[in-house]
């Protein structure tokens, strides 16, 4: 190439656009970026060489190989904005009992909202499950039975205690806006295995987006090929279907004279992958119409079905999450690469109404969102064992920080404990019927195997097959990670 | 530290150096940003400087440029590149026929009339907004919507348009307040930030809060003006260039005075908005004089109230409130003469005393009132139960006053900062009667605002003035100086370096400084005032000896005019970005840009810079593809691109006939009124309101509008400098199926037929609105096809949706 000459060895192949086109594909746009692959970048501060996804510019989402052969092909997460209390679900504290009602000296003078009360004991009362006698509280009974398929995280702690900041860095990596989501980055990485469906959907709660809104499932600055496409059961993606005025032949004849303005207007520029990848954009927007409706029609799924996952019982907003819970199965059975499940909104209804916030009245208010969450997510999981999905797909059961041992000064509410938190991951790859790391005997503290968010997500990567430290876009001066430049991954609880 | 291989070559032995030599030979010379900038002579090829350059390097690679593009492309390429808008039909044929008379007068009088139309500034101000990622919302949790922040927006159109030298429009925005054109300061907090009201009450995320709106702050001004990844020098030296961590803490002092929120800006004497209320005001004034002697009256002024009554001389005041419950966060007495200001304040000795027993908890003391400190650091006051005394306020002067009226507020400072909310506070307090004592001791009552609604009622002649006065404060609302979203100013704190960035792990004490590599030191200290600092840092930046301000400027009028930049990393000029694919027209534009050598051109014009560029061969080639698939980085092609979310919109918008070009102003809602901490809802994003220039949508962060977000438009959370261009199938739903588009695509058919009758000359009609010229025998046919069949406006649905529309070639 005529000047390669003068370029930096950083950005040796940015200007090739031949081969840029062929490698990176998307455009001369913001992409041009990503052909910032020199073999010997020496951006990535890991050290290691970025692995760049070779992505064809007339289909963003056809599949790409992961940097390492694993079990795991596709992800779904299940996402609680709130933050659940770890003490009175997962985490067994019997320490706490003794000093229910007390103060206790290692409550701080301030938390988030404030001087905090006194000790409170888990307000539901722990019984050990399954085979493996895993403690789980009454909380959630349905998801307790099914203790001996997840891998708990039992020391978890992060940045923040304010939940933006936490949903931010818990699907991004960093607590400031901007920064692409994990969703996002899996896709980019790998595509899709489904070619009528987007690479990555988020199914957000019935109740509306979480605090972060978009962030947590965006694009940042990766392509906006790779964001989450939103909808749920109930409502489709923006503007998918045809205008109501409009009838199929109408729609018919704009797409064919369409096609032929296109197709003349190609023959100008032979070869011009970013008309050509405009054109396919087409196509598969005509697929989605289809595909996308089909995939949320549940009405085909056994009675049988909609019973165990709660459709038709329980509150109104436990039947729409349970039908969500439904299309997160379908959309993984259908091949889509990511899928994000909300369990919980942004908290303008109040404390604990809309999502696992309970500064008040945790008592009623976390009953109020188990009650939502636990049948419909556990029937999700076992049904999707029950039908191998589980082979091949990794579960990520997740929520910003944890909750206080002790009460707010109210008396009723637990504040949010950002040093000590429970998650959980089940599926493939990962060992079965275990706990990884401990908080300290009252769950304030995360002690043993410490694990931080960026561990976390450095070890889902590796579940899907992916250098957590190799998969990296430059982005204004620095070859950009989702996880920084920290995380290890945890091997303990690689299968 | 990770400065110049120089100060390493210094302590290595000549044994170790022999295993360096090759990686010290790269470091002897400073990265070639940051040395000076050198003009070099022009090669003897061209008129034009620029194609001088890039013919040169063609020759040398031999790589054959491509002919003069169409006419038609040309002129569309022309006005999307300078205004943002597709040619209008009548345009494209005018200058066709003047064009095939005189090429090149032809052209150049459409280049004039271009960069003269008040759409330029427009279409500029769009894109140095997407570099600082400005937004009118903060992002975050609650993402409010910051107030009047437009008014930033409007100066960078105007900035544009006024061809306002770029030092000085650097100067402005770093110091506007010192230059009379305070919004400009609105660039320091175009990022986004955590309100202190949902960082929480530990006092380390406190810090760690403001430690990250500083970051917000350098990123901005480091990446936009300096192509300097300063962030990176955050935690730890930077990993590839000579920035340090003191260096990003230096900077961070510079800044130390700035904080996110609202002031009211400081405008000059000639400036529009200041000469616009001093209009309005005079306006008030003249209906106020037509109430003087009808008694007393009220005026709503949204954030606070006004009690007015007859001015005289007062040793003290007393407000006696009929209500059992007060908040007031500040009261403020005035008298005709503004220039008085606020007798009230306890700065000027003035006394406040109220009932100490109903002042609710401690903090909510009366001193509030007076302490020049609006919001909700406030006065409360309620009577105890089953008592009579309600709450009142005594403000006694330390010499005697002239007052004409009160002001009152509740929470002022949430009124400023935020809006459209339906939770904003209202006003906790109703009647009261004012008195006054005057200089001979005697107490007199001024107002009682029962009495004043009883007058209202009784008095025929008040309806008319109080009716215009209300009408003129809403307008005064919207365009006089107002306090705006455009960063307020706090008592710098002494900068310390923070190590591994935490405000728990503090160092050294820094000074106010820029870079060291680059001469960055401003001899300021601590003590040094804000507004002094970022002056001084100002003229730093904007001296002809910093290498990277003229540099990264005139590479990003290159982007913007070429689709992509000399230097491809545009807001990144360190070496982790990429080196200039012709490093000496780059500094031969640099030094242009400042040092002009051309006859009767200013130093730093940037509508000059872009002329020059839009007047170069390689900008009018065609953009054909070729055989030889040479790099485009050679520019033997204009380069074929997408246009920006804005150009589609816009473009639909004037096919249609239906955009309203209105400069400025407000940005058009598309969103709900929402709760304090709910997300942001499309209520219409298509609707006649709407029909604006899309630069005059409300950015929000990372809000999807549902139809032109999807086209790249930017999140607004981290500094990007250049839009990605994506191309998804949401895309192709929402230019398919929107209200807008189903809308407007109805509209340009209605006005295809209206101007040119039906059948055929609709569908050329048609053509010519959308695209700039005539269909092709075989696109004539089948869109006659669809137009009998269906209808014409699946004809304009199809090309509103085509690839040449979404194209500039």
């Amino acid at each position: 190439m005529s000047n390669t000459g003068c370029i930096s060895p950083i950005g040796r192949g940015l200007l090739d656009r031949r081969s840029f086109m062929r490698t990176a594909g998307l455009s001369m746009g913001g992409l041009g970026l990503a052909s910032l692959l020199a073999e010997d970048d020496p951006t990535n501060f890991s050290g290691k060489t970025p692995i760049r996804p070779q992505i064809d510019a007339d289909n963003p989402y056809a599949p790409r190989p992961s940097h390492f052969n694993v079990p795991a092909k596709q992800v779904l997460v299940i996402y609680c904005p709130g933050a659940v209390s770890h003490i009175d679900t997962f985490d067994h504290k019997p320490a706490l009992e003794k000093q229910h009602g007390k103060k206790a000296d290692y409550i701080p003078k301030v938390t988030f909202e404030g001087p905090p009360g006194n000790v409170a004991k888990a307000f539901w009362e722990f019984k050990p499950r399954g085979k493996t006698g895993k403690m789980a509280s009454d909380l959630l009974p349905n998801m307790a039975q099914l203790v001996d398929e997840f891998c708990f995280f039992h020391a978890l702690h992060t940045e923040t205690a304010a939940h933006p900041q936490g949903e931010n860095f818990f699907n991004t990596g960093f607590t400031m806006e901007g920064f692409p989501s994990f969703g996002a980055w899996v896709t980019y990485a790998l595509g899709s295995e489904n070619s009528d469906l987007p690479g990555f959907v988020a199914i957000n709660d019935p109740r509306g987006l979480a605090r972060s809104g978009k962030n947590n499932f965006g694009s940042g600055f990766l392509p906006a090929s790779f964001q989450g496409t939103s909808f749920t059961a109930k409502n489709l993606p923006d503007n998918l279907k045809r205008p109501e005025k409009f009838n199929a032949v109408d729609d018919q004849a704009t797409v064919d004279l369409l096609k032929q303005l296109n197709d003349s207007h190609l023959e100008q520029f032979p070869g011009d992958a970013n008309l050509a990848a405009r054109i396919a954009s087409y196509e598969l927007a005509g697929k989605m119409q289809t595909s996308v409706p089909e995939v949320m029609d549940l009405s085909k799924e056994p009675e049988s079905i909609h019973r165990e996952y709660g459709t038709e019982s329980g509150s109104d907003l436990r039947k729409e999450y349970a039908k969500n819970c439904i299309l997160a199965r379908r959309l993984v059975e259908k091949g889509v690469r990511v899928v994000q499940l909300f369990n919980g909104s942004d908290p303008s209804g109040g404390n604990g109404i809309t999502n696992w916030d309970s500064h008040e009245n945790i008592f009623k208010t976390h009953a109020m969102q188990a009650e939502i969450m636990d049948q419909p997510t556990a029937a999700l999981i076992r049904d999707m064992k029950r039908r191998g999905l589980l082979d091949h797909t990794l579960v990520v059961w997740a929520t910003e920080f944890g909750r206080m041992p002790f009460l707010q000064g109210n008396g009723t509410g637990r504040d949010h404990n950002p040093d000590a938190f429970t998650c959980f991951m089940a599926g493939a790859g990962v060992k079965a019927g275990t706990s990884y790391g401990a908080s300290d005997e009252f769950g304030f503290k995360a002690v043993d195997n410490r694990t931080s968010v960026y561990d976390f997500n450095a070890t889902i990567l590796h579940l899907m097959g992916l250098d957590h430290e190799r998969l990296s876009y430059y982005h204004n001066g620095l070859e950009r990670r989702l996880t920084n430049v920290h995380g290890h991954v945890v091997k303990e609880v690689l299968a | 530290m990770g400065t110049c291989g120089i100060q390493v070559k210094l302590i290595i032995t000549t044994t170790i150096l022999f295993f360096f030599e090759g990686m010290l030979a790269q470091e002897e010379q400073p990265h070639w940003s940051f040395q000076p900038v050198k003009r070099p002579a022009v090669p003897d090829v061209s008129d034009n400087p620029v194609d001088s350059f890039l013919d040169a390097q063609l020759e040398k690679t031999g790589v054959k440029s491509n002919d003069p593009a169409d006419v038609h492309d040309l002129v569309r390429r022309l006005s999307v590149v300078l205004t943002g808008l597709p040619p209008k039909p009548e345009r494209v044929v005018s200058f066709a026929s003047a064009y095939s008379r005189n090429p090149s007068k032809a052209y150049s009088s459409l280049v004039e009339e271009l960069l003269a139309s008040s759409h330029f500034g427009e279409r500029w101000a769009q894109h140095w907004l997407d570099i600082i990622r400005w937004a009118e919302t903060n992002g975050s949790e609650a993402n409010l919507y910051r107030k009047m922040a437009w008014v930033y927006r409007d100066y960078v159109v105007r900035a544009f348009n006024e061809d306002l030298p770029y030092d000085q429009f650097v100067r402005e925005q770093l110091a506007g307040d010192t230059l009379g054109r305070g919004e400009a300061t609105g660039f320091l907090v175009s990022g986004p930030h955590v309100p202190a009201a949902t960082v929480g009450q530990i006092p380390e995320a406190i810090r760690q809060a403001r430690a990250d709106r500083m970051d917000e702050i350098i990123q901005t001004v480091a990446s936009s003006l300096l192509g300097l990844t300063m962030n990176c020098a955050r935690c730890h030296d930077h990993k590839f260039d000579p920035v340090s961590i003191d260096d990003y803490y230096s900077m961070a002092a510079v800044f130390q005075d700035i904080e996110f929120g609202s002031r009211s800006p400081e405008f000059g004497p000639d400036h529009p908005r200041r000469k616009r209320g001093e209009a309005l005001l005079q306006r008030i004034t003249d209906e106020r004089k037509k109430l003087r002697g009808t008694g007393p009256w009220q005026e709503d002024w949204g954030g606070y109230r006004e009690v007015h009554f007859g001015a005289a001389k007062f040793k003290a005041i007393r407000v006696n409130f009929k209500t059992p419950y007060v908040g007031i966060d500040e009261l403020e007495l005035f008298g005709p003469d503004l220039k008085q200001g606020n007798v009230a304040l306890a700065s000027k000795g003035t006394k406040i005393s109220g009932p100490d027993h109903m002042a609710q908890r401690g903090r909510t003391t009366i001193s509030r009132i007076n302490d020049g400190e609006y919001g909700t650091m406030a006065w409360r006051a309620k009577s105890p139960a089953g008592s009579k005394d309600k709450p009142w306020a005594l403000i006694e002067f330390s010499e005697p006053h002239t007052v004409s009226f009160v002001r009152l507020s509740t929470n002022r400072e949430y009124y400023y900062e935020v809006d459209y909310l339906n939770t904003m506070p209202k006003m906790a307090f109703s009647h009261m009667k004012i008195q006054g004592q005057k200089l001979n001791g005697q107490w007199h009552t001024l107002a009682d605002t029962h009495y004043i609604d009883t007058l209202n009622k009784e008095r025929a002649d008040r309806a008319a003035p109080l009716k215009n006065i209300q009408e003129l404060i809403v307008n005064y609302a919207e365009q006089a100086p107002q306090p705006s979203f455009v960063g307020r100013f706090i008592e710098p704190a002494i900068t310390r370096v923070m190590r591994r960035g935490s405000p728990e792990n503090l160092k050294g004490e820094v000074m106010p400084a820029a870079p060291e590599l680059l001469n960055g030191n401003l001899e300021l200290t601590s003590k040094t005032p804000g507004s002094e600092r970022r002056v001084n840092f100002a003229r730093w930046a904007t001296h002809p000896d910093n290498p990277l301000l003229a540099r990264v400027m005139v590479n990003r009028l290159w982007q913007y005019v070429f689709g992509q930049g000399l230097v491809p990393t545009g807001s990144d000029f360190g070496r982790a970005g990429a080196k200039p694919s012709h490093p000496e027209l780059l500094d031969w534009l640099a030094s242009e840009f400042m040092n002009p050598k051309r006859e009767k051109i200013k130093a730093w014009a940037v509508k000059d810079m872009i002329r020059l560029l839009v007047h170069s061969n390689a900008f009018k080639r065609s953009s054909r593809p070729a055989a030889h698939q040479a790099d485009e980085a050679l520019f033997w092609r204009f380069p074929p691109r997408r246009v920006e979310a804005e150009v589609i919109r816009d473009g639909i918008l004037q096919a249609s006939g239906k955009l309203d070009s209105k400069i400025g102003g407000r940005s058009y809602r598309i969103h709900n009124v929402k709760k304090t901490y709910a997300q942001w809802e499309v209520t219409d994003n298509h609707g006649p309101h709407t029909w604006r220039r899309m630069l005059y949508q409300e950015r929000m962060r990372r809000v999807d509008d549902q139809i032109f977000t999807a086209f790249d438009f930017p999140d607004c959370g981290q500094v990007r400098a250049k839009r990605p261009v994506s191309t998804t199938p949401l895309q192709a739903l929402n230019l398919m199926n929107s209200p807008f588009v189903v809308e407007q695509s109805a509209f340009i058919a209605q006005r295809a037929e209206q101007e040119a009758g039906k059948g055929e000359a609709a569908v050329k009609r048609c053509f010519e609105l959308i695209l700039g010229r005539q269909p092709k025998v075989d696109e004539l046919n089948s869109c006659l096809r669809v137009s009998k069949s269906r209808g014409l406006k699946f004809v304009t649905r199809a090309l509103i949706n085509s690839n040449e529309f979404s194209f500039i070639q």
